[in-house]
């Protein structure tokens, strides 16, 4: 009876250390295989084309415009972005005469790794939010729809005058699918108007379709 | 403490006491360490993302270039792509005749069969896509045609304004039935 009972008890006990080696490969492979998500304040849904171009994130100035054709500027986080930052907005501030303050251009050097999306004129009421307000405001977009008031091309202007002409090493257009056209067109005025004439759209992979001309350029083996 | 005084009580049963606390320890539960791997792993499911965007390479061109250094399009090697709005793609051949007659409507499937064709039949220094969005089309429309461009490998290829009387056009072919 109690050689029964040993038996019956012995079989509850499940090794789980299989499992263990499983979790952690499907773990290791989650570590490597993806990246953090940058914290966006904009909701942009890029499309897909077949380029395999890596995205650089150093020295990086991006203009985003979302699905509602709100257009925002962002620099990359590193030290060459925020130098650019403050360039920027000293610049700005200059031209224009906001007179913003030393808080406030950290500030905007803060808040342009999310995005910065208001008229030049609203700029300095918006650096005066808070973090927690900043990711609350939903901001009207920089205003580039006037060809004669686009301000896009202020806020590529104050840059190029910070840097003294020196173009940010990855200029990058961030588009979302649903954009309408005329704003694409106009964010390329502003570019043009600056000089900048080669950038980078931001888009997704997608696979080459077979038979196609690029297609048998990459794979000149197969028929 | 009963294992223990189980082993100091008899000689002879010493030894296979012994024996069995040391397997009994050897068995570690894992179950914990299951939890804490899976809750890692949706962890990272939900903070990273796997698609890591790509860049797609854009030049466009000085239009304060001087006139004559502009590159002068062949009529007949021009193909032109129109995009409007619901995915519409309307093309034609060289220039547009008069009455609209070369002026046909396809889509984003079939554009790309048009264009290989159109690049067979065209020497390809004479080759020229002209890609034509209206204000209702929207910019993946014209991310997809310049994709096109790298798919088909055209080397030249431009985006350019539309002209009022080809809106018209589009307009015209999207108000009929047929069109759709």
């Amino acid at each position: 009876m109690s050689k029964l009972n040993k038996i019956a008890r012995k079989s509850t006990w499940v090794d789980m250390t299989a499992f263990v080696d499983v979790s952690f490969l499907i773990l290791t492979f989650f570590m490597l295989a993806t990246k953090f998500k940058p914290p966006e304040v904009i909701k942009i849904d890029n499309p897909k084309s077949v380029s395999s171009d890596k995205v650089d994130d150093k020295d990086v100035f991006k203009v985003s415009f979302d699905g509602e054709g709100r257009v925002f500027i962002s620099f990359s986080s590193d030290k060459e972005g925020k130098e650019k930052a403050q360039l920027t907005a000293e610049v700005l501030s200059r031209q224009k005469g906001l007179g913003l303050t030393p808080a406030e251009i950290s500030t905007f050097i803060k808040f342009s790794v999310g995005g910065i999306g208001v008229p030049v004129t609203q700029l300095k009421s918006f650096l005066a939010l808070s973090d927690a307000e900043y990711k609350q405001f939903k901001q009207p977009g920089i205003p580039v729809a006037d060809t004669l008031n686009n301000q896009l091309d202020t806020y590529i202007n104050a840059l190029l005058t910070g840097t003294g002409g020196r173009k940010p090493a990855n200029v990058m257009l961030n588009g979302d699918n649903g954009t309408k056209y005329p704003y694409f067109k106009n964010v390329l005025a502003a570019f043009k108007k600056n000089g900048i004439f080669s950038f980078k759209l931001i888009t997704s992979l997608e696979g080459v379709p077979s038979g196609t001309p690029m297609y048998k350029k990459q794979n000149p083996q197969a028929k | 403490m009963a294992a223990i005084e189980e082993s100091g009580g008899g000689g002879h049963k010493k030894g296979a006491g012994v024996k069995k606390q040391a397997r009994k320890d050897a068995r570690v539960d894992m179950t914990p360490m299951v939890d804490l791997g899976f809750l890692l792993i949706t962890f990272f499911i939900f903070t990273t993302t796997i698609n890591s965007p790509k860049a797609f390479k854009l030049n466009v061109p000085d239009d304060t270039a001087k006139e004559e250094e502009k590159n002068e399009a062949k009529a007949s090697g021009a193909f032109t792509v129109l995009l409007s709005k619901d995915n519409n793609v309307f093309y034609y051949e060289g220039q547009l005749a008069s009455d609209g007659s070369n002026f046909k409507s396809s889509n984003f499937k079939e554009i790309r069969a048009e264009i290989l064709k159109k690049k067979a039949n065209t020497p390809e220094k004479d080759l020229v896509v002209i890609i034509k969005p209206d204000e209702t089309s929207v910019y993946k429309n014209v991310v997809d045609m310049l994709d096109e461009m790298q798919i088909a490998d055209i080397k030249r290829y431009a985006v350019v304004d539309i002209f009022p009387g080809e809106v018209e056009l589009i307009k015209a072919t999207q108000g009929t039935p047929a069109a759709k």
